[in-house]
């Protein structure tokens, strides 16, 4: 028996990612309530921290009198960090479920199975951002311009990507949802210590140097600007750098553990 | 070229061989049966023919290409349907079907043409818009068969696809592959059941611990064991005594459970008059008689001293590692 | 009295298992001692410039004053995890065994909070120990260390409560972990980690009324000034009121699980 006809291999590969991206939707549109964990999290803590710190800024040292728009890309970014990781507990339920095996016995290239993936996380970043993001401007937050808002959501959406690698690597390599907390905790610390509360020479001394050698300090800063000042090439390319940085050493990661799932 | 050829092949966990070293020849067009308990090696086998496994010795070919080297083409050559049919609850059934087939590369109008053939032809075109969480047991089987169809694959391999099923849906999957098989498709069956090898299967592996035992047309196989025995039900507590009386009139084989005896007889039911005045003569009641013909489970009892269908009842093997 | 005596072997029995089953899954504990210190480390890090701010409380460091803070957000995560895991014996029906033994019923609920408070217990002993590492000072000594702690565990007990009081009435585990999110609200809106009078409106009214800011304050007054008889009265009232409330709570809901089986 003749097997049928396929498309180009191009053309395949991008109908898959297209393909898996569409599944995870099911996710949130089927599922009642299913989208409000994601987007909850980051808010309570947006709040949370802006009412109980909010007083920082009358230090010296802040670029504004506004914590809100000091803290909002923080809060942005953690609730990526929070779907990425989300997406490597997924990917770890699809494999105890059995789920990855239909995908891994397909003649689909391993990259495109984990870029789907990938991918859908970081269009799913844009609900809590944005939830969190409304808030934040009804509380009185700096608009940031169309760059800075641009250049903030762009660290978003390359952060859940780079959450979703790292989520997904633990998923492939424990093959068990129980290596979830290790996903959100990763997360969370590597966004956290940075200058997340207050600026780089505010920080007490020990988070200041684990801040200025962690990659994320350079996206939250660059996520930042537009929001407690204005945007400038200088303050965005170091994120940029960061982010590439991170995807292709997470990203090569999370491919590797794909390629030995058989192993 | 045979569809699949298997050499020596080996899988190890660890210290545990749970694959070890086997050898198989399935011909293009042919049902392959491979039975075996629980914990025997064939899911782990099969993983490796569908290359989520790793071989840790020997080689295996599927449609020609090799599964380590040519892993890609082996995928693009088979259909799979595994002993957990993994389903999304959360997809309809056509959707479920369609994504399987852009997985499998087809382009989106073939791809939408053969899932709406192929739910027609398991028989689940009016579920096909429900969400697969719906579906019941037999119907989830169905739908991973069609979903393992949708390419159109030479080969066909199908792990326990009936395990967990009624007696219907068992039925309804058999006739499903014996189609797929007129129509030209290999298929490689694992299964404990030995009622569903020997009515399915052109050809019968039996493993055990990692082993081939035997293998064979299901026909020549039972020829191998021979002769039909005498299954006596006796009394409670009677069966050591009844096999005292039975013992020169045949050969005695390992008991099923703690009521029956079973004698082999040379003669078949002419041997039975004398069973009955020897038993009668020691005092046993026979509760019922029956002349039995070898099943492949008489095989199994043969290559490796223990019943398969009581192996499945006392659960006495570990599951296969993943 | 003999009545008195059996239903305190039943507590003990029952307060064994849970305290076993408790520190026998560290993916339990893990979560209610890790996530609170990796926060611990990140606010002291990164918002420890705050003691700088006119008004804030006279304090050797900014880890002085978070441990307790520290201590009442690993207590309610330890609340919270012992209301998913009465209401996981619930859904295993392993509770319908109990109930159908002949012991007082409320021995079940008081047997499962014990679990709780010996986790509250570890909690305060976790913190004490991190912030003696890195040179924080019990300004009360060894008795404002041990009120702490006792705080602490009274509050583990209470919130305890409540959270079996969920679990008796939704039966469901992931009802009750679904209520996580809220014990982060509760807390951030509580002078549990900044002082009250510092924090930004609304959040500094409803922190002034807020219970559990009357218990943080009773337990961070030892640790960074010394004992204060009325920060003290204040946590244990508050935690009284507290214990009330989820007795009330868990005898309602225990009287509907009867009812319902």
């Amino acid at each position: 028996m003749e097997a049928t006809a396929t498309a180009p291999a191009w053309r395949a590969n991008l109908a898959t990612i297209l393909a898996l991206m569409a599944r995870t939707r099911n996710e949130i549109i089927r599922v009642p309530g299913a989208a409000i964990p994601g987007v909850l999290a980051p808010t309570i803590f947006f709040l949370g921290l802006n009412g109980v710190f909010g007083a920082l800024t009358q230090l010296s040292g802040f670029e504004t009198g506004s914590y809100e728009s000091f803290i909002v890309p923080v809060s942005m970014l953690q609730g990526a960090g929070f779907t990425g990781a989300a997406a490597g507990v997924n990917l770890a339920r699809d494999y105890e479920r059995g789920w990855v095996d239909r995908l891994l016995v397909s003649p689909a290239p391993r990259w495109v199975l984990l870029t789907g993936n990938v991918l859908a996380a970081s269009a799913r970043a844009f609900v809590p951002a944005t939830f969190v993001l409304a808030i934040a401007f009804a509380l009185g937050a700096q608009w940031p311009g169309i760059d800075g808002l641009v250049i903030c959501f762009a660290m978003v959406a390359a952060t859940a990507a780079i959450a979703a690698c790292w989520g997904s690597m633990l998923a492939l390599r424990f093959k068990s949802q129980s290596a979830a907390p290790l996903m959100q905790a990763g997360m969370m610390g590597l966004i956290l210590l940075t200058p997340a509360y207050a600026p780089l020479a505010l920080l007490q001394p020990w988070l200041e140097k684990v801040a200025s050698v962690n990659p994320l300090t350079e996206v939250v800063e660059a996520a930042r600007q537009g929001f407690v000042g204005s945007v400038t090439w200088s303050g965005t390319w170091p994120g940029l750098l960061a982010l590439a940085g991170l995807l292709l050493v997470l990203g090569a990661l999370a491919l590797r553990e794909m390629r030995r799932t058989n192993v | 070229m045979p569809a699949i050829e298997v050499a020596g092949l080996e899988r190890a966990f660890g210290e545990v061989l749970a694959v070890q070293g086997i050898d198989i020849a399935v011909a293009e067009g042919e049902i392959y049966g491979f039975l075996g308990p629980n914990g025997a090696g064939k899911t782990t086998t099969v993983r490796m023919l569908t290359t989520l496994l790793l071989p840790t010795g020997g080689t295996a070919s599927v449609a020609g290409h090799d599964v380590v080297a040519e892993a890609r083409q082996v995928r693009s050559s088979i259909g799979v349907a595994l002993q957990e049919a993994a389903l999304d609850p959360l997809m309809t059934g056509r959707e479920l079907i369609r994504l399987q087939a852009t997985l499998q590369g087809l382009p989106p109008a073939s791809g939408r043409k053969r899932a709406d053939g192929l739910l027609e032809r398991v028989g689940l075109s009016d579920a096909a818009e429900r969400r697969v969480g719906t579906y019941s047991g037999g119907m989830q089987r169905r739908l991973d068969l069609a979903a393992a169809l949708v390419h159109e694959p030479r080969v066909l391999f199908l792990d326990e696809p009936t395990t967990g099923l009624d007696p219907v849906s068992r039925k309804t999957i058999w006739e499903e592959v014996r189609a797929l098989n007129d129509d030209g498709t290999t298929v490689f069956l694992t299964t404990q059941y030995l009622e569903e090898a020997d009515q399915l299967a052109d050809n019968v592996g039996i493993i055990d611990s990692g082993r081939i035992v035997a293998e064979g047309t299901p026909e020549a196989l039972k020829g191998e064991v021979g002769r039909p025995h005498l299954e006596l039900l006796v009394g409670e507590g009677a069966v050591q005594e009844a096999e005292r009386a039975c013992a020169g009139l045949g050969k005695l084989l390992p008991p099923k459970d703690g009521k029956r005896v079973l004698l082999e007889v040379e003669n078949g039911a002419a041997d039975i008059p004398r069973v009955v005045i020897a038993l009668d003569e020691a005092g046993v009641a026979v509760e019922s008689l029956e002349l039995v013909r070898p099943t492949l489970d008489d095989v199994f009892v043969a290559k490796t001293g223990y019943h398969l269908e009581e192996e499945e009842d006392a659960g006495a093997k570990e599951a296969e590692p993943a | 009295m003999s009545d008195l005596a059996s239903t305190a072997r039943v507590v003990r029995a029952l307060g064994a298992r849970s305290i076993r089953q408790t520190f026998r899954r560290p993916q339990l504990i893990s979560p209610i001692i890790v996530f609170p210190t990796l926060l611990l480390a990140i606010q002291t890090g990164g918002a420890g410039a705050g003691v700088e701010l006119p008004g804030f409380p006279p304090v050797q460091s900014f880890l002085q004053f978070m441990l307790a803070g520290s201590m009442m957000q690993a207590m309610m995560l330890a609340g919270n995890s012992g209301g998913i895991a009465f209401a996981v014996d619930i859904e295993m029906g392993f509770t319908d065994r109990l109930f159908a033994a002949p012991i007082p019923r409320f021995a079940i609920v008081l047997g499962r909070l014990a679990g709780t408070a010996a986790l509250g217990l570890f909690a305060a002993l976790w913190f004490l120990a991190i912030g003696l590492i890195f040179g924080a000072e019990i300004e009360g000594g060894v008795p404002g260390a041990l009120l702490a702690i006792a705080l602490i565990t009274a509050s583990a007990l209470a919130v305890g409560g409540i959270g079996a009081a969920i679990a008796l009435r939704s039966g469901s585990a992931s009802v009750v972990q679904g209520l996580f999110p809220l014990v982060l609200v509760v807390l951030f809106l509580s002078s549990a980690f900044f002082p009250q009078e510092l924090m930004i409106e609304p959040a500094r009214t409803i922190a002034e009324y807020n219970p559990l800011s009357f218990i943080v304050e009773g337990v961070r007054e030892p640790i960074i000034s010394g004992i204060d008889a009325t920060h003290t009265l204040e946590a244990v009232a508050a935690i009284a009121g507290i214990i009330i409330l989820g007795l009330v709570l868990s005898a309602r809901a225990l009287q509907h699980r009867l009812r319902v089986g």
